[in-house]
């Protein structure tokens, strides 16, 4: 027996979602859906529990993962009820309940809290400068310890003790058992999602924007690349040329591509890109920027000039730092790693329990 | 005796022509048979072919046609007025269906075809040798009209009849006019109030002079008939005096302190013992309450001017042409219990939530409780599978959402669910579901098999759901408040009504019209219309549709001061009969009653009422009764001529021999009937019984029997004991 709530449709209205009251059950977005199947069927029935108010449903449910918001189902609904915003939405609202700090959902809900995050990161970066009157070379030096010890530090207690949580809620809490076969026998999913993304290709929408599908892949291969060329490889500090082209190249990638998001989102061309949630914005123009001021950074280095023009390592770090510690944990980034590890948590329960594979 | 008979039979391009031999016929009757002329013709209903028959007759003096053709449904009328033209009578013209009745069912048997095709020409030819001629009865119709009831539907027909030229005479039962519609606050579609609409009309209905209002006012007695009806009707008194000055009456209810349960607001509020429905029903005369009054002396005696306790029950007598029957409808009252009505609290009706929130403007409170939280739970005593009321009412789901709509605009937070079965917001009231549905209501489906389960839970209400749309998932939904949607069914008096105009009435308790599509207003009692939702279900533009369209088929019927009718009536031969009176027990229409003719009582049929029904020849023991153009002579000659041999050259075979034989008949029962008798005799069978002893299919057998079972020669007997199949025994 499940209580029906009707307040919850004010709280997922908060994460973004607008329309989806209109919704008359009739399934054609269900129907139309490329990536639903019989395991996982959406996004009509998550329409269902979310103006039901069904939150333990909608908890333990890994469908919205499985929605790459190609926006098909909206562009077909015939009461404009938008399913594509909602699964989005709830995506987001999902985020801020595998979040044991509860910081996320606090951010997604309020746009001031995000500013008033951004500020104080400002404040701290630019305070430590003025107080600790280190000089310019140890600057470097703090900055690239800083990105290990944050990277670290956020993995620990943040996304690890989350990613436990997502995993009690949708494996744990619907099949309560823990089966290590399976459970080893998917880990290959986990790996093929998170570096492709191999399943938006499914999408009749996606199959026609390749383009948008290598660009995605191109900006994740782009970022793990720039994110181990400048904390294990130093670039910031390096001698190597090798090491330092590299260097170029990749936060030249993101920069171009991020680019490139920001200009979709702004002509709201597809459905996708119709509706924008703050921290889709932050989101993209963080990285755009991080890309683009560790280039420069770099380029003055090798100009010799940064000595006259430190304000711009300054800057680089303030949006690294506001990267690491905000959107990173709290933010859309972690959209990325959910993705990938539920396609591993789906893997694991729609798989048959264990069955020797002889038997045939 | 005709005995001039022009025949013509019909090819029908090909539909005859193809399988019955439409030539062979032609050549079959002569003078003998009183045929002057007979033709085979390729479409008889043709142009050219009409004015040939009219220059037959008239060249050869032809006393009586018949038209083998078509079904008499599809061209009666056509060879009537051919007859016309020609100067004969219509009454002496006879249509033969060879074509539905031969032709296409026996296209398997031509030759079979052509001997029935020639069986019913001769019975045709031999009526039509005993038809006589006729004239239209033509009766004298008073330009009066009767209006019954004075809701919406009632108030624009009186207003249209009246416009038209019509004297009105709308009788109203309640005190004030409206009906359901009074007791509503905005309306769909149009977002009106209902009590403005009711303003609105009444003073409409004020302006003209030759409507004449009664209300308070039931009928009480009818006789007479199409033309010239006799209604007598009762009028309740206000008890308040003719001469009494207003502003008096007006301090009077003011003063008034004896308050009693007020009905109209479905018992939400009290109301005073000298009353109106409320502040602006109309008539503006308020009524006293004798009975709750009474006792209060001092207070009578106060205002003593203003009553008048002496005022009694006043019979008017009214003629009218026509009468229009527009009473409307009840809402269902749930049974105690039903979805917790009346055993839980805060379980109201749609109607009694309505009227809630027209009394509560700012705030929704019940029973000193803020309501919030709502429940609507749809279809309640309406489309059950099982049971009564099987119809849906069709504007309860709009209903309900519009007032789901209202609720949003005028308080703040509330939350609305509604537990459906169907929605049915059909045709321009769909925009109301998606407004419903955008501005956040919560739709939740449920099937007649599982009813939700209302329960008090502490403070609030707790429901139980199955919800179809969500995997029939079992939902629990707290609310402060459920609204049973429930639907509309006939008035509790609509029997009495329908016995005094003799309306037929429908498994549904609502008033039958003749025929749904094609005559929608009419009743089988001639100058007797119905209109508005006592038909059935109906919203407002329906009702006002319905009632309009009668106005306008009153109106055409009463204009010219005269009407004109069929024949075919029944006729009594005042020398025989002997006023036995079986026939006037019969007569479903009471047409017939006694009248006094030399030195007795005879039968005298009322011609204007008779529909020609035929009920009551075969009882008169007699023969002193007989419906005209079905008479027993041009019955039996009609049998007479089915049965007599038929000389047919068969043109498929080589020989030039002429074959007699006897048109197809069934001179016994068929072998299965007489085994199944024979098997039934001994024991009384059930259809698996009979099909299992005589070795044969049971749907031959069910075919069979159900044959039998329809002409009376075998009957049911009881059920089996699985209750599956009933059991049968010869009838005697
Ligand atoms: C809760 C509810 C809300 C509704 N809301 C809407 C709406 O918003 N929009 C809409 O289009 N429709 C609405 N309807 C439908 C609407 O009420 C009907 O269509 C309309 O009232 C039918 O009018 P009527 O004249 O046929 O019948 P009624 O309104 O029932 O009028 C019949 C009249 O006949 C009188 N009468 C009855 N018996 C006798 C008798 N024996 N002798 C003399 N007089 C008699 C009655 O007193 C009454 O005055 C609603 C119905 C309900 C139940
Ligand atoms: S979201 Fe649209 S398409 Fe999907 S079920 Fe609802 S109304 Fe139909
Ligand atoms: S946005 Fe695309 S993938 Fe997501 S539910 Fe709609 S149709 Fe399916
Ligand atoms: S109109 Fe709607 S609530 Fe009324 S009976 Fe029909 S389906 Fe049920
Ligand atoms: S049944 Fe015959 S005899 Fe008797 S009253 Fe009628 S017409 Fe006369
Ligand atoms: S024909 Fe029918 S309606 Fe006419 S008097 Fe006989 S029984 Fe009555």
């Amino acid at each position: 027996m499940a209580k029906v709530n009707p307040d919850f449709v004010k709280d997922i209205r908060k994460y973004g979602a607008d329309d989806f009251s209109a919704c008359f059950s009739c399934g054609t977005c269900t129907a139309i859906c490329s990536l639903t199947d019989k395991d996982n069927s959406f996004p009509r029935k998550m329409i269902r529990y979310t103006m039901l108010g069904l939150e333990s449903e909608i908890k333990t449910s890994v469908d919205p993962w499985m929605c790459y918001y190609c926006g098909d189902c909206s562009t077909n609904c015939p009461r404009q009820a938008d399913p594509g915003n909602l699964m989005m939405a709830v995506r987001r609202y999902l985020i801020s309940k595998y979040d044991w700090t509860g910081l996320s959902g606090l951010l997604y809900r309020n746009l001031a809290g995000y500013i008033i995050a951004f500020l104080i990161v400002i404040v701290g970066v630019i305070g430590v400068s003025v107080k600790g009157g280190f000089d310019h070379s140890e600057w470097l030096h703090y900055g690239h310890y800083f990105e290990m010890y944050s990277i670290a530090g956020i993995f620990a207690f943040i996304l690890f003790p989350n990613i436990i949580r997502m995993w009690y809620y949708i494996v744990w809490s619907k099949t309560k058992k823990f089966n290590i076969r399976n459970h080893f026998v998917a880990l290959g999913e986990l790996f093929v999602h998170m570096f492709t993304q191999k399943r938006s290709l499914e999408c009749d929408k996606t199959k026609n924007d390749t383009l948008w599908w290598f660009e995605h892949f191109i900006l994740v291969i782009g970022y793990l690349a720039l994110l181990f060329t400048t904390v294990f490889l130093d670039w910031f500090a390096t001698k190597s040329t090798v090491i330092n082209a590299m260097g170029y190249v990749f936060s030249a990638i993101i920069f171009v591509v991020t680019f490139d998001f920001v200009i979709r989102r702004l002509r709201k061309r597809s459905e996708k890109t119709s509706f924008s949630h703050p921290s889709d914005w932050f989101f993209v123009i963080w990285l755009f920027l991080m890309g683009i001021s560790a280039f420069a950074v770099r380029l003055l280095i090798d100009l010799g000039t940064l000595e006259n023009n430190f304000w711009v390592f300054l800057f680089h770090l303030v949006v690294l730092a506001q990267w690491a510690l905000i959107i990173v944990p709290f933010g859309k980034w972690t959209h990325f790693l959910y993705r990938s590890f539920a396609m591993y948590f789906a893997a694991i329960i729609n798989k048959p329990d264990a069955e020797p594979a002889v038997k045939k | 005796m005709k005995e001039r008979i022009g025949v013509y039979i019909c090819h029908c391009g090909g539909n005859i022509s193809d399988y019955v031999d439409v030539e062979e016929l032609g050549k079959m009757f002569h003078a003998e048979d009183n045929v002057i002329i007979s033709k085979d013709v390729m479409f008889a209903c043709a142009d050219s072919n009409q004015k040939a028959m009219v220059n037959d007759i008239s060249e050869n003096h032809l006393d009586a046609i018949v038209v083998a053709s078509c079904s008499p449904k599809l061209h009666l009328h056509t060879f009537k007025n051919v007859a016309s033209r020609a100067g004969l009578n219509p009454t002496n013209y006879v249509q033969v269906n060879i074509r539905e009745q031969c032709s296409w069912p026996h296209s398997d048997k031509p030759r079979e075809a052509t001997v029935k095709a020639a069986g019913l020409i001769r019975a045709g030819i031999n009526r039509v040798s005993h038809s006589e001629s006729l004239d239209n009865i033509e009766i004298q119709v008073k330009r009066a009209v009767l209006v019954v009831g004075a809701g919406v539907a009632g108030m624009k027909a009186a207003i249209d009849l009246a416009r038209l030229g019509n004297e009105v005479y709308l009788v109203e039962k309640d005190y004030f006019v409206g009906g359901r519609i009074a007791q509503a606050d905005k309306l769909f579609m149009s977002g009106q109030k209902g009590k403005d609409i009711v303003a609105k009309l009444y003073a409409e209905l004020k302006s003209y002079k030759n409507i004449t209002l009664f209300t308070g006012a039931t009928v009480e007695k009818v006789s007479g008939s199409l033309g010239n009806f006799h209604v007598d009707i009762k009028i309740k008194p206000r008890y308040i005096h003719v001469k009494a000055d207003p502003t008096t009456v007006k301090k009077a209810m003011d003063e008034c302190s004896i308050m009693v349960d007020d009905a109209f607001s479905f018992a939400l509020t009290k109301r005073k013992a000298i009353y109106k429905n409320y502040a602006e029903a109309l008539p503006d005369v308020p009524v006293v309450d004798i009975e709750a009054l009474k006792n209060d002396t001092e207070f009578l005696s106060k205002y003593a001017s203003s009553f008048d306790l002496t005022q009694q029950d006043e019979v008017l007598s009214l003629y009218a042409g026509s009468v229009l029957v527009t009473t409307g409808f009840d809402s269902y009252q749930p049974k105690d219990g039903e979805y917790g009505y009346k055993t839980v609290p805060n379980v109201l009706t749609l109607p009694e939530f309505n009227s809630l929130m027209e009394l509560n403007p700012e705030q929704l409170v019940y029973n000193n409780k803020a309501i919030k939280k709502i429940a609507f739970i749809y279809c309640v005593g309406n489309r059950q599978t099982k049971g009564e009321n099987k119809y849906c009412s069709r504007q309860c789901c709009t209903s309900a959402i519009y007032s789901s709509i209202q609720l949003k605009e005028k308080y703040k937070n509330i939350t609305a669910f509604h537990l459906f079965r169907d929605i049915r917001t059909y045709g321009k009231q769909e925009i109301l579901y998606e407004k419903s549905s955008k501005q956040g209501d919560i739709y939740i489906r449920w099937d007649e098999k599982e009813p939700p389960i209302v329960e008090q839970d502490g403070k609030s209400i707790n429901i139980k759901v199955k919800d179809h749309l969500t995997s029939k998932k079992e939902l629990e939904v707290e609310a402060d408040m459920v609204v049973l949607v429930t639907g509309m069914v006939a008035r509790e008096d609509s029997q009495q009504i329908s016995e005094k105009f003799k309306i037929p009435i429908g498994n549904d308790k609502f008033f039958n019209e003749i025929h749904p599509k094609l005559k929608p207003v009419e009743t089988v009692i001639k100058g007797v219309y119905i209109g508005g939702s006592c038909q059935g279900p109906k919203n407002i533009s329906e009702s006002v549709q319905s009632s309009l369209s009668a106005a306008a088929k009153i109106n055409a019927l009463l204009k010219g001061g005269t009407v004109s009718l069929d024949p075919v009536v029944a006729r009594v031969n005042n020398d025989v009969c002997t006023w036995c009176g079986k026939c006037a027990e019969v007569c479903e229409y009471t047409a017939i009653r006694s009248i006094a003719s030399g030195d007795k009582q005879i039968a005298q049929v009322n011609e204007a009422i008779c529909t020609g029904c035929g009920i009551c020849a075969p009882v008169c023991l007699v023969n002193a009764i007989e419906i005209a153009q079905y008479t027993d002579s041009e019955i039996e000659s009609m049998i007479d001529g089915f049965m007599q041999k038929i000389e047919i050259r068969d043109k498929s075979s080589e020989s030039e021999e002429v074959e007699t034989t006897e048109v197809l008949m069934m001179k016994e029962f068929p072998q299965l009937w007489k085994n199944i008798l024979e098997s039934i005799d001994k024991s009384k069978k059930s259809i698996p019984q009979l099909a299992e002893e005589l070795a044969t299919d049971k749907e031959i057998i069910t075919y069979h029997l159900m044959t039998m079972n329809k002409y009376s020669v075998v009957m049911a007997d009881g059920m089996d004991e699985k209750e599956a199949y009933y059991y049968y025994k010869r009838k005697n």
